[in-house]
């Protein structure tokens, strides 16, 4: 007994001090990135006249750079991606499925059809088309939900309706932009394609609190959410309230996906890559929820940084992630068929 | 010595979206003994154990655990008391096997503190009663077939319950792994007086390994009782419309059918 209880211990030690490694290797980059967003830039700064201007210093120059320019990109970029990590490696480990992803379930363009909506039809201004795109997502998730459960919750169901939303919103977003006038079609895809450009400190706050009040949520839903992994029966049989979980742990997610949806634009795949990067990299058997956040950031402020200053002209962040991502889609679509998994 | 427990199911009808399956079943479990229910395909008898383990509610009449009913307890408690090894658990890719069996304690633990000695213990116990201790750190996907239905057993054994359902707990095994299983699954109520209930197709292993069988027919329950006072070439004809001789077997003295079929007939 007690050599097999130390057989377990030494296993679990073992695995939990990965997954502590990795988490502390993951923050430390994302703090390394969120360092040379502010360092990076048409002018250097030294280190020393950054930290002076972050500690509220008014420095000719450095501070209009770093304080309206530099300091809020890379909180967007911090919050969105750790939204859009998170919520994606949620999504993926509760519905058992890689592709199962708030941007492939018709979320994200739930919250792009009232952005664009508000755009070329209202042209409203920012805080409209905000308030638009998160109700717009929360939405869209409940019709998703409500639509899959009928008597018992299926799947499979609830994914080929996200998929079959998906497809119906990316018609009506193709609709608006070919009745849009030229202007509002370049602000219109300059939302779709996802960016930190422009990012301003005042739009911020919706975002960090969300991200502040969600993630708790979430690692709190933690052990829940690793016996949803094990399927309707077993987890049922344990004890778990398979509905309720589900239930907290979408609103959750998808809360923090919305809001970050309509302060960045949906920034294409960090969602869908970043849960199977930290669940390769964290190994099974934790929950990826936060090592999946960091891995967003990670994407999220690289690929800006590269977007950025990498080529000669400048592509937001959207545009990359999406060249990173898609060969990645294939690749899983691939092995996936090769399992047999379709 | 587990306690006793009285578990009832009382007028149970149940189903799915558009198909009554189980029509109107009262049974009383016997506490601290090994149960089987027995039935042709189709005839209900997973229904019946998946309602029993409240997976299906069901469409009127309840299923009472010492008197209460059991939508009643809290989720958590209950698990505490009946637990249920489904027919096809769904596997987390790449999970190591103690952190599998160890996802047995949920209703044990509370929402975020790690693992406490009784859950090392408990995780332990049900690796050696299921002999698979030396597969611990294996990663769940190197197994075969027999050795990771031995891990879900242990899984539903770490959760330490009273009373354990098992629905088809030997299905797609080779005959020695059926056997062993069962054996295993002897020992456990043997040992600890764990209330067994389980769905199996085998009707001679059911005979030879209940204390007592459920015969179940289009969702009716239509006999019950300890194996060889039920088990008849009347009662297979009537539950599985087989024609069949019933000698004793051999090797336990339990009833063992002998089909008997259009061929090869010599008497």
């Amino acid at each position: 007994m007690n050599t097999t209880i130390n057989t377990i211990m030494s296993g679990r030690r073992k695995r939990r001090r990965r997954y502590v490694l990795i988490t502390t290797i993951l923050s430390i980059i994302s703090l390394v990135l969120c360092g040379l967003m502010l360092y990076l830039g048409n002018t250097i700064y030294t280190v020393e006249q950054i930290v002076r201007v972050l500690t509220g210093e008014q420095i000719k120059g450095a501070s209009f750079a770093i304080e309206t320019i530099r300091l809020p990109r890379m909180l967007a970029g911090l919050f969105a991606g750790f939204a859009f990590g998170l919520a994606g490696s949620v999504f993926q480990t509760m519905l058992r499925n890689p592709l199962a992803n708030p941007n492939v379930l018709g979320i994200t363009s739930g919250s792009s059809v009232a952005a664009v909506f508000c755009i070329v039809i209202l042209h409203s201004n920012e805080f409209v088309i905000f308030i638009a795109s998160v109700i717009a997502g929360l939405a869209t998730v409940t019709v998703l939900y409500l639509l899959s459960i009928r008597k018992s919750f299926s799947l499979g169901r609830l994914i080929l309706i996200g998929i079959g939303l998906d497809a119906m919103l990316g018609s009506v977003i193709a609709y608006l932009l070919r009745i849009s006038s030229e202007y509002d079609i370049s602000k219109a895809y300059r939302w779709l394609s996802g960016s930190l450009n422009g990012a301003q400190m005042e739009e911020l706050p919706p975002l960090i609190i969300t991200v502040v009040l969600c993630t708790p949520i979430i690692i709190l839903l933690g052990k829940h959410l690793s016996m949803l992994e094990l399927g309707e029966q077993a987890a049922t049989s344990l004890g778990v309230h398979t509905d309720k979980t589900r239930i907290a742990l979408i609103l959750g997610t998808v809360c923090m996906i919305a809001v970050a949806t309509a302060t960045t634009g949906p920034i294409a795949f960090v969602a869908f890559l970043a849960g199977p990067i930290a669940s390769r990299l964290v190994g099974i058997g934790y929950s990826t929820a936060v090592p999946g956040g960091l891995v967003g950031v990670i994407l999220v402020l690289a690929s800006d940084l590269i977007g950025q200053f990498a080529f000669e002209t400048k592509f937001p962040v959207g545009v990359i992630t999406g060249i990173l991502g898609a060969p990645y889609l294939i690749y899983l679509l691939i092995r996936m068929n090769r399992k047999g998994d379709f | 010595m587990k306690p006793k427990h009285q578990f009832q199911a009382e007028h149970v009808v149940s189903g799915y979206e558009h198909r009554r399956v189980v029509h109107g079943v009262s049974l009383s479990i016997p506490s601290n003994r090994i149960s089987v229910i027995i039935g042709a395909n189709a005839c209900g008898k997973s229904t019946l154990l998946k309602t029993m383990a409240r997976l299906l509610k069901p469409e009127s009449g309840r299923i009472t655990l010492d008197g209460k009913s059991t939508d009643q307890y809290p989720p958590k408690q209950l698990a505490r008391i009946v637990g249920l090894l489904p027919q096809s658990p769904i596997v987390p890719e790449g999970i190591s096997v103690a952190d599998l069996i160890g996802r047995g304690r949920f209703p044990h633990q509370t929402w975020l503190g790690g693992w406490t000695k009784k859950d090392y213990e408990a995780v332990a116990e049900a690796m050696e009663i299921m002999k698979i201790t030396e597969l611990a750190n294996h990663n769940i996907d190197e197994l075969s077939g027999g050795q990771r239905q031995r891990v879900w057993i242990a899984m539903a054994l770490a959760q330490q319950t009273d009373i354990l359902f098992l629905d088809e707990p030997t299905t797609f095994l080779d005959i020695t792994y059926q056997v062993e299983i069962l054996d295993l699954l002897t020992d456990l109520n043997r040992k600890h007086g764990t209330t067994i209930v389980m769905v199996l197709h085998d009707i001679n292993l059911s005979a030879r390994y209940a204390d007592y069988i459920f015969a179940l027919r289009e969702g009716t329950l239509i006999a019950e009782g300890e194996p060889s006072k039920v088990i008849s070439s009347d009662l297979i004809k009537d539950v599985f419309g087989l024609e069949c001789t019933v000698i004793s077997d051999p090797v336990s003295g339990s009833p063992l059918i002998v089909p008997i079929g259009r061929h090869h007939v010599n008497v």
